[in-house]
């Protein structure tokens, strides 16, 4: 058994590491989140110089071929660094469903590899999906011609993409089909999430798709796929935002004085930071272990829905333990402390909850 | 990274369980379903190491020259895997996790030649003498004594909290052999290779859950020869630390509470909801199992990076973690047991819980084992450095500015 980065990984994460911390500063991303743009170019780009953008596509699709470990090894460092920038969506999310469309959606992914272009996976409803049979857009046969009807909610780059991968039922089936969101019967209404990503909401309204752009007619497997690889990297950037906080919590509380001491000699203080270290040990011990799981295609669904339930709730009572021991000032959005908790709070109540997934586990047996 | 099991480990897989299956007795097997302590029910769990000790297996930790299997860590892990999963009694931990690996790093040539064999076998049987009365978590406040005459030592005080002394043939102990200066430093560590020597007097104390696991134990000038001393008079403070850091080098318990979670999954299945249907199939149920399996996969993730040697494992404060971790788990875990007994938790059932009684349990065995497991497991929280004091250990590990 072997739970570690390779050294290549290591050289990775370093140089990703050290271009966030010198090109992607707290006070930097503010300024990313309050422009217009989804993302900075500027750092996309960069990005896409390492060798991000195309890491997880197969070398057949133009893609680098990397592994689950080189998506968690990154994306831990994404979620460190609070980074708005589409990746779980334009790339493992939208990405990863464009790229089941084979040779004919080779152009737009090339674009998307080569960072000119974003793609987005349309799939949650109302207020979260969990289980996929229960989607209620529909693809369905008018006349002799296929029509998409529905609305689509927190679709990650949604307003930004070139294209919309849409999940839909297609009579017993699960369908995902490609739209051009300029489309007629598309609207689409875009904000800004709690931890600074764009998404949006977009409805269907009989919208004509080509035959042609039905990517999948049956996918009901790859999708699960996608989304398992997705909630991989959503949790690793879950457990990065944890290490951080646990790390300025501590550093806050051997400073900070009240009643003449530093607030960590206080016992319930010291007690709730290791109970802090204890949820953090955990969740980046599940997700190294999930991680090595995927890497060998043996991560079941179940371990899947462990690891999104773990990296929910440990990281919710690490996020709220370090806005109480910061007090005050925790409150306030000046400091990273909250952004990190609102990052992990996303994190938590995309993809299936905490406590959808809790309840799935508890009903699937072992 | 890399995590899959190669033919040669499932092979082996193969051999532990052909084993497991077939060498313990039948008495053996009851201990193993009537287990709800650390310490499984004695004469019984003792046969059994002795069995195991005759296959070569009673140590898989141990090194090889000491008379340990060499496994690999991912061999351990099967073996705990297929032990668990034949609900056999676990071998108590005081000689082959406690006493053993310190003497083999702190013990005199003699006391290992001596000592270690016995441990391997199953012959001896060590109770530890470490808190008393007035020093539980503050074990450096102890006050039992020991003074020097000539070649011996003349012991006096009170022990308490030592585990299954009733049944014991030998004693680690530690004694206050000096007033003088800090606390921790007029201590000393004694193997005592008896505990019937003149002057001792042992009693043994009724748990929560009616059985006499525990004792308190009292000393009336009880003499002892200084050979018996680990590592230097007054020094038995560091010794006692060394102890406790054998635990580093990891466990595998969540094999053992995997098999309490199949155990529960298929009691519920069958049990009734008081909402109607089955328990298993109540929403509440699901989601709060669902919470404790979670739990479960997360510690066996934490057990797994440990015994790999992932650098997570250097951090100091691993040792405390993994006791926070896996006694606030076991509690979770025998209180869900209970939740699935219901009402059939209730009725006391000492004879139906005694190896060899005959005595049919009234329902089914986890019905009889569940409080009883319930109450005993409310010492985990307690034992080896209560969680309160674990937790004070964590945080000062933690980087302040």
């Amino acid at each position: 058994m072997d739970f570690t980065f390779t050294a290549e990984q290591e050289m990775l994460r370093d140089s990703l590491g050290k271009l966030l911390a010198q090109g992607y500063t707290f006070e930097q991303r503010k300024a990313i989140v309050r422009g217009d743009h989804a993302h900075s170019a500027l750092i996309w780009n960069q990005l896409g110089e390492m060798g991000l953008l195309a890491l997880p596509f197969a070398e057949r699709n133009g893609g680098l071929g990397g592994s689950a470990s080189d998506l968690v090894a990154i994306s831990e460092l994404l979620g460190r660094h609070l980074v708005v920038e589409p990746y779980a969506g334009s790339i493992v999310l939208g990405g990863g469903a464009l790229a089941l469309g084979g040779d004919a959606v080779r152009p737009l992914l090339d674009a998307v590899i080569a960072g000119t272009a974003l793609v987005a996976l349309a799939h949650e409803e109302r207020h979260g999906i969990g289980t996929p049979s229960l989607l209620q857009t529909t693809l369905h046969d008018t006349a002799g011609t296929l029509q998409l009807t529905g609305e689509k909610r927190l679709v990650l780059a949604g307003a930004e993409a070139k294209a919309l991968i849409v999940s839909a039922r297609a009579g017993d089936r699960l369908a995902l089909v490609k739209v051009d969101p300029t489309a007629s019967g598309v609207t689409i209404a875009d904000y800004t999430m709690i931890d600074g990503r764009r998404a949006a909401t977009v409805r269907f309204a009989d919208v004509a798709v080509a035959p042609a752009d039905v990517l999948c007619a049956d996918a009901a497997e790859p999708l699960q796929q996608i989304i398992a690889t997705a909630t991989l990297a959503l949790c690793a950037e879950a457990v990065g935002a944890m290490a951080a906080l646990l790390e300025m919590t501590s550093a806050y509380a051997g400073t900070r004085k009240q009643f003449g001491t530093p607030i960590g000699a206080f016992q319930v203080i010291a007690h709730r930071l290791a109970d802090m270290k204890i949820a953090y040990t955990k969740a980046h011990a599940l997700l190294l272990y999930t991680t090595a799981l995927a890497e060998t295609g043996a991560a079941a669904a179940r371990d899947i829905a462990l690891l999104k339930a773990q990296a929910g709730r440990l990281g919710r009572s690490i996020g709220e333990s370090a806005v109480q021991i910061h007090g005050g000032i925790g409150m306030t959005d000046e400091l990273p402390v909250g952004h990190y908790l609102k990052r992990i709070l996303a994190v938590e109540t995309m993809l299936g909850s905490t406590e959808y997934h809790l309840r799935l586990i508890g009903s699937s047996g072992q | 990274m890399d995590i899959a099991f190669s033919p040669e480990l499932e092979a082996f897989r193969r051999e532990v369980a052909e084993f497991l299956d077939t060498a313990p007795t039948p008495e053996i097997r009851e201990a193993g379903r009537k287990t709800t302590s650390v310490f499984a029910p004695f004469e019984a769990v003792m046969a059994w190491h002795k069995l195991l000790h005759a296959r070569g297996w009673a140590a898989p930790a141990w090194p090889k020259q000491y008379g340990g299997t060499g496994w690999s860590v991912e061999q351990r892990y099967i073996f705990a895997e297929e032990y668990w999963r034949c609900d056999l009694p676990p071998l108590l931990p005081n000689g082959l996790q406690m006493v053993g690996p310190l003497l083999m790093e702190l013990g005199s040539e003699e006391q290992k030649a001596k000592y270690l064999p016995g441990i391997l076998a199953g012959e001896d049987y060590w109770t530890q003498g470490y808190s008393e009365p007035g020093a539980g978590s503050d074990l450096a406040a102890l006050q039992c004594s020991a003074v020097a005459d000539g070649d011996d030592y003349i012991i006096n005080g009170q022990k308490i909290w030592t585990t299954l002394a009733h049944k014991a043939n030998r004693m680690f102990m530690l004694v206050r052999t000096s007033t003088d200066g800090k606390k921790q430093q007029g201590i000393s560590f004694l193997l005592l290779d008896r505990v019937d020597y003149p002057g001792m007097e042992i009693r043994p104390i009724i748990g929560l859950d009616g059985i006499p696991e525990q004792c308190e134990v009292f000393f009336d000038n009880v003499r002892v020869p200084q050979s018996a001393r680990v590592g230097a008079e007054n020094d038995g403070w560091s010794v006692a630390k060394a102890l406790l850091k054998h635990e580093r080098g990891g466990s595998a318990n969540s094999p053992a509470m995997y098999r309490r979670l199949e155990t529960i999954r298929a009691a519920a299945s069958g049990a009734p909801s008081p909402h109607g249907g089955t328990l298993l199939d109540d929403p509440v149920f699901q989601r709060d199992l669902g919470e404790l399996e979670a739990e479960v996969a997360a510690y066996a993730a934490f057990e797994k990076l440990v015994i790999s040697r992932h650098p997570m494992a250097a951090d100091p404060s691993i040792p405390s973690m993994n006791k926070v971790i896996s006694s606030e788990l076991t509690q979770r875990i025998s209180v869900v047991m209970t939740r699935v007994a219901g009402v059939e938790a209730l009725p006391l059932q000492h004879e139906a819980l005694t190896v060899g009684s005959n005595v049919a349990p009234l329902g089914s065995d986890l019905e009889l084992v569940a409080m009883p497991y319930y109450l005993n497991s409310r010492a985990t929280t307690i034992y080896a450095g209560t969680n309160e004091v674990q937790r004070d250990l964590i945080a000062r590990t933690l980087p302040t500015a």
